[in-house]
């Protein structure tokens, strides 16, 4: 069969899928059948989410902002542009006054050249991504990855207890595992505030407060111990801190823990005496909890009751993009760098005149970085901003200066998905117009700064770079053998070594005592709490068919026929109270702001909270939600003609003409250097 | 006999793929882009509904122009006879006829920022059933069994989960079989202890 294999861009699972072209243009898309983990399917995002590619919004030119918009320039005045900026911000100011922000959709070359131009060319450390290292679990166990393979999940575990993850909107295909584990007889527990479809599919479906993940999993671990289940011999042979978190559990028996998180007491020891009891018991959680304590408790709860180390026993932490896993683990430092700065509050950081340049390489933080008017404010004190990415997005109208950026059909490199698989992807087409890789991008600065030692002649070379920089976990892994199979998960020291699917292996843990290193943790109620005035929980997260801020699967016509506009989750009761019909628009106000979207009445959502999106520019949830992931809200019913000022005031904000204005630019430009 | 499609509550996962792989090759073929298929979240469930092509169709009944029929096995509607008036989608017990504007000449796909333009450009209308678009009519869909592929519908291929099977005389036949078989193993114990107990 002809077509190029390669991996989808969207979220962390990893599938893999075979590209048609016609013509130069993507054609179609469709599944690699012996694909260990998509197993020869794909959802929606992977099957439709192409069209973007060749969308004729593509930035095809450096563009700089000049008093009337962004005109197109060449990329060597660009970089000296740059090269010139950066240069004076580093001699004014130091280095510590540039950061870097990179994300999960770009390949391991790419924020390869990024953290080391960063650190290399600007002598720092601030790094900064969407995904940080799941810290809570690379203190307890030495590694902040995923500890297990997808696989596993459907083939193995006899028990799944998912906290903290949507995974069938999320990770659909990681969802098909989950009910292949059902089919089998597995038993499913599912924590979560929303009726979501996995919550609907439980066995026992725990209605959780949000922001109360700690003391669910504290009074599980009380209830073990009180029970006698934990495993006394293993916990002596390979843990180290049992007794304090032992000690620090007395406050979190069933009873208190029920009346903190609303789940009834019985449901609680229930779901411990099943985790404790189950033969594989995995644990699945992803950004709903990425909080570093609540990541300790899932350790303490997976060490004491040994459901780790074992086939289908561990925590399945999932990320949220294709190489989340990646870039945390390249910015980690590969062999002889330091470990990047513990990520600051940017906006914070900014506004406090520290960082006076930003380098933004791929992700749209305007949409996607809660309390978003904040974060916009900041980028307005910045004495210099670029912005690398395949569009104009909402980000990008902010930047001084906007680089053209290759996507993930038009390039070749890595990516490692959220097990640690890392794979192969293959360019499918070519770049539109003068658009560059990011590698090629930080290679071309940093030499444009007189740093001669970046000068790499493609991914390849800098794979091999990576392999030496960091052995233990890469060397293994050659391009050579990356074309022969579905990709290997690291830890994978040899070339003749099988990769390593499951960490930990037997207790023996990354630490640097071998033993996994629990601490006690406790619920920190760090929410901001609902009152009279904002009587309702606002929750954050994705939908099914659009990816992040939306400028990939907007720009697909299926993904945005299915999802056209944002809607925002409100129980039937409460839409009573407030005589809202489903598809009437709301406004949810918060202390931070407000979004006026259409209601879905639906049981999906308790009484007292609402759920809403980040996908749709117009309607962003983040304007109004706060960084903690629940934020104190309150909702009124508003009209067309409201809902019709909001968004000609949005459109006014994000100014969308920006984007035709500067295409325009790009093609007469195009035209005339013809 | 009636064929149809159907879904498994307990495999569906509410993932919209069957959706848009729907108005993928409806689009292909020249028809209206709308999936002929929508998925409903209640408290207890979510999967697609569509067409179960009734063998005594209400639809058929109401049908002013006869753009309905029933003919291979399936109910199917003549997109260019159809005038749009709804009779059908009241008429379905299941809600699974939908109406569904064409798209004017030369595609006019929504593209990123689409709703901004299309709540711009429209005049407020005096009542909703009075709202047109220049160059569309409505006409009524529904699933049609992907009748024009070889491959058998589209939703079945595309499906994550296998949630999606196709309902035809050898399934049931065959679900029918199964449960007589289950049913007259019962029966024979129940009569076996009866015959000698008695």
């Amino acid at each position: 069969m002809s077509g190029v294999m390669t991996v989808c861009p969207y979220c962390a699972t990893g599938c893999g899928m075979r590209v048609s072209v016609r013509g130069g243009r993507i054609s179609e898309v469709s599944p690699d059948p012996a694909h260990p983990v998509s197993e020869g399917k794909l959802c929606l995002k992977g099957l439709y989410g192409f069209r973007h590619v060749a969308d004729p919004g593509r930035l095809t030119m450096p563009l700089m902002k000049s008093a009337d918009g962004f005109v197109p320039v060449s990329w060597a005045t660009a970089l000296d542009m740059i090269a010139a900026k950066l240069n004076a911000v580093k001699r004014d100011s130091g280095a510590g006054a540039f950061a870097l922000t990179t994300s999960g959709h770009t390949t391991n070359e790419d924020n390869h050249l990024a953290q080391q131009f960063a650190r290399l060319v600007m002598g720092t450390n601030a790094i900064h991504h969407g995904a940080p290292p799941a810290l809570g679990l690379k203190t307890a166990f030495g590694s902040g990855a995923m500890t297990n393979a997808i696989p596993e999940l459907g083939d193995v575990s006899d028990l799944i207890l998912i906290i903290g993850s949507n995974t069938a909107e999320c990770h659909p295909l990681i969802a098909k595992h989950v009910l292949e584990a059902k089919a089998r007889g597995a038993k499913l527990i599912v924590a979560d505030p929303r009726m979501t479809d996995m919550a609907n599919k439980a066995d026992l479906w725990l209605r959780i407060t949000p922001g109360t993940d700690i003391a669910l999993l504290n009074a599980m671990q009380h209830l073990i111990i009180k029970d006698g289940l934990h495993k006394l011999a293993f916990i002596g042979d390979h843990a180290t801190g049992f007794e304090a978190v032992a000690a620090a559990l007395d406050a979190y028996s069933p009873e208190s823990a029920s009346r903190i998180t609303g789940i009834p007491a019985a449901d609680i020891i229930a779901a411990g005496r099943a985790f404790a009891k189950a033969r594989a018991a995995a644990l699945l959680c992803a950004t709903g909890i990425a909080h570093d304590g609540t990541l300790a408790s899932l350790a303490n709860l997976a060490v004491m009751t040994g459901q780790i180390g074992r086939p289908g026993a561990g925590i399945f932490a999932l990320r949220g993009s294709a190489n989340s896993q990646g870039a945390a683990d390249v910015e980690a430092g590969s062999g002889s760098f330091e470990p990047p700065t513990v990520p600051v509050n940017l906006p914070e950081a900014i506004l406090a005149g520290q960082i006076r340049a930003l380098f933004i390489a791929g992700g749209n933080p305007v949409m996607s970085h809660p309390d978003t008017k904040r974060f916009q404010q900041s980028l307005g004190k910045l004495d210099f901003l670029v912005v690398a990415d395949l569009f104009l997005t909402e980000t990008a109208r902010h930047a001084d200066i906007v680089l053209p950026a290759a996507g993930w059909a038009e390039k070749d490199g890595t990516v490692t998905n959220t097990e640690r698989r890392v794979q192969r992807v293959r360019a499918t087409v070519a770049p539109p117009g003068e658009a560059r890789a990011d590698w090629w991008i930080f290679q071309s600065l940093a030499q444009a700064m007189g740093c001669k030692a970046m000068a790499y002649a493609g991914p390849q070379e800098i794979w091999e770079d990576m392999r030496r920089g960091a052995p233990a976990e890469y060397a293994g892994i050659s391009y050579a053998r990356l074309d022969q199979t579905h990709g290997l998960c690291w830890p994978c020291p040899t070339e003749d070594h099988p990769g390593t699917p499951i960490l930990h292996v037997g207790g023996h843990f990354a630490t640097p005592s071998g033993k996994a290193a629990l601490r006690p943790v406790q619920l920190v109620d760090d929410a901001e709490a609902r009152n009279d005035s904002y009587p309702f929980t606002l929750i954050t997260g994705r939908r099914v068919y659009h990816f992040g801020t939306g400028t990939m699967t907007r720009r697909a016509p299926l993904l945005a026929q299915i999802g056209p506009e944002a809607l925002i989750e409100l129980n039937f009761g409460d839409a009573v109270a407030l005589a809202v019909r489903d598809g009437d628009f709301i406004k949810v106000s918060t202390m931070r702001g407000e979004v006026i979207a259409k209601a879905w009445v639906t049981e999906r959502v308790p009484r007292g909270q609402l759920f809403g999106s980040f996908h749709f520019w117009e309607a962003n949830i983040n304007e109004a939600a706060g960084a903690s992931k629940s934020t104190p809200a309150q909702v009124a019913k508003s009209s067309f003609a409201e809902a019709r000022t909001a968004l000609a005031q949005k459109r006014a904000d994000y100014r969308p003409d920006l984007e035709r204005a500067a295409v325009a630019r790009m093609q007469a430009s195009g035209r005339a250097a013809q | 006999m009636n064929r149809f499609v159907i879904a498994d509550p307990d495999q569906c996962t509410g993932c919209y793929t069957c959706v848009a792989g729907c108005v993928n090759v409806h689009q292909e073929v020249g028809l209206v882009a709308h999936p002929r298929l929508t998925v409903i979240h209640t408290a207890k469930v979510t999967m697609p509904v569509q067409c179960r092509n009734c063998d005594d169709a209400p639809c058929e009944k109401v049908c002013p122009v006869a753009a309905i029929t029933f003919k291979d096995h399936a109910v199917q509607i003549n997109e260019s006879l159809c005038i749009g008036c709804k009779m059908c989608s009241l008429a379905c017990p299941f809600g699974a006829i939908t109406p569904a504007a064409t798209l004017p000449e030369g595609g006019g796909q929504p593209v990123y920022g689409g709703l901004a333009e299309v709540i711009d450009a429209a005049v407020d209308p005096l009542h909703p059933i009075l709202s047109w678009t220049a160059g569309q009519k409505t006409v009524a869909v529904k699933c049609d069994m992907c009748h024009f592929r070889p491959e058998g519908p589209e939703c079945i291929r595309v499906c994550p989960t296998d949630a999606l099977r196709l309902i035809d005389d050898a399934a049931i036949n065959q679900s029918a079989a199964q449960k007589r078989a289950k049913y007259s193993g019962m029966l024979a114990s129940v009569y076996d202890k009866s015959v000698r107990s008695g």
